[in-house]
């Protein structure tokens, strides 16, 4: 085996190779790796504190504009989230004060975003065709003429 | 903004995989092939094949050396390729490379430390100074040239080759798997895929060593073995059947189960892809280079030798081609269509400077070369006369002439 | 491998869901807030949050519901996703597909992703039934996409939601590709794979995800599989439901009611 020497020479180079790369990667892997499966558990933690909710809901409306959310309720937009049209709360109040003044979009393509009539809506669902629902056209509000928009009742 | 024919699902109008994945499989496909025929001659005794079997080791090493790259250029994060190695998702194909690559790297080596032993060890010895450093410590400073241990490294060798054949087979293999494992893609998702991938290597390998053997030969002023030529010209007729007859397998299997995946499929490749696919692929890349490795093949004994050597040639070029466009219709024509399976994006073109663009891709294919070039500098391609013998031409540093990418 | 905090236990389980009796308008000021760390359940358990609310990822299992007849393609879950999760232009964690089909043909579209509605379409043909479907990640249990995902970046929680780690992916983009359903990006942004999270930054504060918030009609809901009452359970225990390209069997958590046999 003397003239086996070189070898046994590069296979000791391949192992300390080896090792160091093994050990090397140890230091590399990050703590909560593996934890609850192939993957870092910090960022689950991470993932629910990743941003603040920008959306609040209905009921979170009510608790400053309870006069409006009561006309809402009775009328046939009572299903309709205020951020639906208004858009998110985040964009209004932080922290528990008033950062903005809420988007207000009187445009009838706001309303044509649910009520212009279309193919691929529920035959039932209350929709118009914008040309024809006013003879004349639109007046200057809009569909705001007539309907009000939290009770938007003939 | 990409056009869509009918319904594409909003996020499946990227391409994500550019052309950097296109040149990945490309050139893994070239360490693959190279290294069949370096094992062609160790493991199966080809003989015809001792002219380029040390050029094929050395190229399957150069290429290796830069199969990573493409893939480290393309990703979101370059910077942190590495967790493959740290965090390896072990379901995942993609994992699978950083393990096979270092092990595949690694029998690379050993077989180029193993066949240049001998020669390293007379450099060494009739050097100078940092030099002589040099290849003392690439000979891991042991100076054995008796005939035991040459004839050890001569087993050794084969060994490694017979590691390495399996290895390289499956570093390819797994290329084909990253695609075919895929069941959301119709254009991927078959098992055929791993197999037309190797094929394909096979073809690519043989091809470019016909190609880079002549320009050695030529530059070096060597005679061009016809043997060489006309059994790397037999096998890589014999490889180029069976690729093609895969490859249309694949096709004529899904036309004739008209599955779902055909009325996507179909308009693919008559489509977006009827030039890189059916053009290029199949006619200039398959056909011809068939029939001219046809007439190699068949009428050997009739050719002049310069004939056979323009022939080869040839279709090693237009094979070069083949290869490239199986590469592209595969990882973009995969991304051209939905998985709506209701809509095609328009061609993509990859810009010309761009991280993920053509002059990167053009300076990943020539890169090896120059490695090539540079390790034909360190450790002559071309054996001395004799050689394991001490060279009789004392110090001379080898001919510019040899270096096979001058 | 070895050095791993296998053994920490796991985070101390919350009795109840996290905000049940607290005042509406206290909650949401603190919910708000909370970008820290506040609500977050800390690795290796022990410590407890500032503010003593705790989420239990054990005790929860999400599903999610889709009653395509109810959806008008108002596009207020994409507008509202868009806003919530700062998702780039052009890229969609949520979106909503318009089917107009007859026996002999048939029309997709989504325009914007239906972010902006729908126009008025007049196709080739004279479509007999037409519907809006919206998608999104369906948070799949045999999911392609951690399958495939090399460096561990992509994984599903206990409580059901698949997830990636932002700051572990390398943008390779296999799981994009392995996605059935394209409900994955790479972000021109953060370069890393994105994808609906189902809001997990307010789910787990009790609160809906956005698009269910906002979805006027209640074609949109979202429950948890462990509570044996949750109306979101009930309607995949006795309703008929499909699962998108089931044939895949990736087991999506997404279930659609009154869905036609075009959408995939």
């Amino acid at each position: 085996m003397e003239h086996a020497r070189h070898v046994f020479r590069v296979l000791l180079v391949l192992l300390l190779v080896i090792v160091v790369v093994i050990v090397g990667r140890s230091f590399l892997v990050p703590k909560s790796f593996g934890m609850y499966g192939n993957y870092r558990y910090d960022n689950v933690p991470e993932q629910m504190a990743a941003r603040p909710p920008l959306h609040g809901g209905a009921r979170s409306c009510a608790d400053c504009h309870d006069e409006r959310s009561a006309v809402l309720a009775k009328g046939s937009h009572a299903r309709v989230s205020c951020e639906v049209c208004h858009g998110p709360l985040g964009r209004h109040v932080k922290d528990g004060d008033v950062v903005a003044k809420m988007a207000i979009d009187r445009s009838p393509r706001l309303c044509g975003n649910c009520h212009r009539k279309i193919d691929g809506r529920p035959p039932k669902f209350p929709q118009v065709v914008f040309e024809k629902h006013v003879e004349g056209g639109l007046g200057p509000k809009g569909c705001l003429d007539c309907h009000d928009a939290h009770s938007p009742k003939l | 903004m990409p056009e869509i024919t009918g319904y594409a699902f909003p996020n499946d109008i990227h391409v994500h995989w550019s052309l950097m994945i296109v040149m990945y499989p490309y050139i893994t496909g070239f360490v693959a092939g190279s290294f069949i025929v370096t094992a062609l001659y160790h493991l199966f005794g080809k003989n015809e094949f001792q002219p380029v079997a040390r050029l094929s080791l050395a190229a399957s090493f150069c290429f290796l050396l830069v199969a990573g790259l493409p893939l480290q250029l393309h990703l979101g994060h370059p910077e942190r390729g590495l967790f493959v190695m740290i965090t390896p998702n072990f379901t995942s194909a993609m994992a699978g490379f950083g393990i096979l690559y270092s092990f595949y790297l690694m029998i690379v080596m050993l077989e180029v430390w193993f066949v240049w032993r001998g020669e390293i060890i007379q450099t060494a010895r009739r050097s100078r100074g940092l030099k002589r450093a040099f290849y003392a410590a690439l000979a891991l400073g042991t100076y054995d040239t008796s005939p035991q241990a040459l004839e050890i490294d001569h087993r050794a060798v084969k060994v490694l080759s017979a590691i390495g054949l399996p290895s390289a087979c499956m570093l390819h293999g797994y290329v084909g798997f990253i695609f075919g494992g895929i069941k959301a893609n119709p254009w991927w998702s078959t098992p055929l895929m791993p197999v037309i991938f190797l094929c394909s290597a096979a073809v690519s390998g043989i091809a470019l060593l016909i190609l880079v053997y002549q320009v050695t030969a030529k530059l070096g002023r060597r005679v061009i073995q016809a043997d060489t030529v006309s059994a790397m010209a037999r096998w890589l007729w014999f490889f180029l059947i069976i690729t093609v007859t895969l490859e249309l397998l694949e096709i004529i299997m899904l036309a004739y189960e008209n599955s779902e995946e055909w009325h996507i499929i179909s308009p693919l490749l008559t489509t977006r892809l009827q030039f890189s696919f059916i053009s290029m692929q199949m006619i200039i890349g398959s056909l011809i280079p068939f029939i001219l490795l046809f007439i190699v093949t068949v009428m050997n004994r009739y050719l002049h030798e310069k004939v056979r050597n323009t022939l080869t040639v040839m279709a090693s070029l237009l094979l070069l081609l083949q290869v490239f466009s199986m590469r592209w219709n595969v990882v973009i024509g995969g991304q051209l269509l939905s998985k709506s399976f209701r809509g095609l994006r328009s061609a993509y073109e990859p810009h010309l400077f761009e991280r993920e663009g053509i002059l990167v891709a053009i300076v990943l294919f020539v890169l090896p070369f120059v490695i090539l070039y540079v390790f034909d500098r360190l450790l002559p391609i071309e054996a001395p006369p004799g050689a394991h013998a001490p060279d009789p031409h004392g110090d001379a540093p080898p001919a510019a002439g040899v270096s096979p990418a001058a | 491998m070895d050095e791993m905090p296998k053994g920490n236990p796991p985070p101390e389980p919350a009795a109840q869901p996290a905000q049940a009796e607290v005042s509406r308008r206290d909650f949401l000021a603190r919910a708000l807030r909370a970008s820290g760390g506040a609500f977050a359940l800390l690795a290796g358990g022990g410590a407890i949050a500032s503010d003593g609310e705790r989420y239990d990822w054990e005790a929860h299992r999400w599903a999610y519901l889709i009653d395509t007849e109810k959806c008008i393609g108002c596009g207020s879950c994409v507008r509202a996703c868009k806003a919530e999760n700062g998702v780039p232009d052009g890229y969609f964690r949520t979106w909503v597909e318009r089917y107009l089909i007859s026996p002999e043909a048939s029309h997709v579209d989504s325009p914007n992703g239906g972010m902006d509605g729908f126009p008025p379409l007049q196709t080739a043909f004279e479509p007999t039934k037409s519907f809006f479907v919206p998608k999104l990640c369906n948070h799949c249990k045999e999911t392609p996409c951690v399958q495939v995902c090399p460096v561990g970046a992509s994984y599903r929680t206990k409580d059901g939601v698949v997830l990636v780690d932002g700051k572990r992916c390398i943008g390779c983009g296999y799981c994009v590709q392995a996605c059935p359903y394209g409900s994955r990006f790479i972000s021109p942004e953060t370069h890393t794979a994105e994808k609906c999270t189902w809001c997990y930054h307010r789910i787990t504060k009790g609160l809906k995800p956005a698009c269910v918030e906002v979805c006027p009609t209640a074609t949109r809901q979202f429950g948890d599989m462990k509570r044996e009452d949750d109306p979101v359970r009930l309607a995949i225990a006795h309703g008929r439901v499909v699962v998108l390209q089931a044939n895949l069997l990736t087991e999506p958590q997404a279930y659609y009611l009154g869905i036609d046999m075009e959408v995939r």
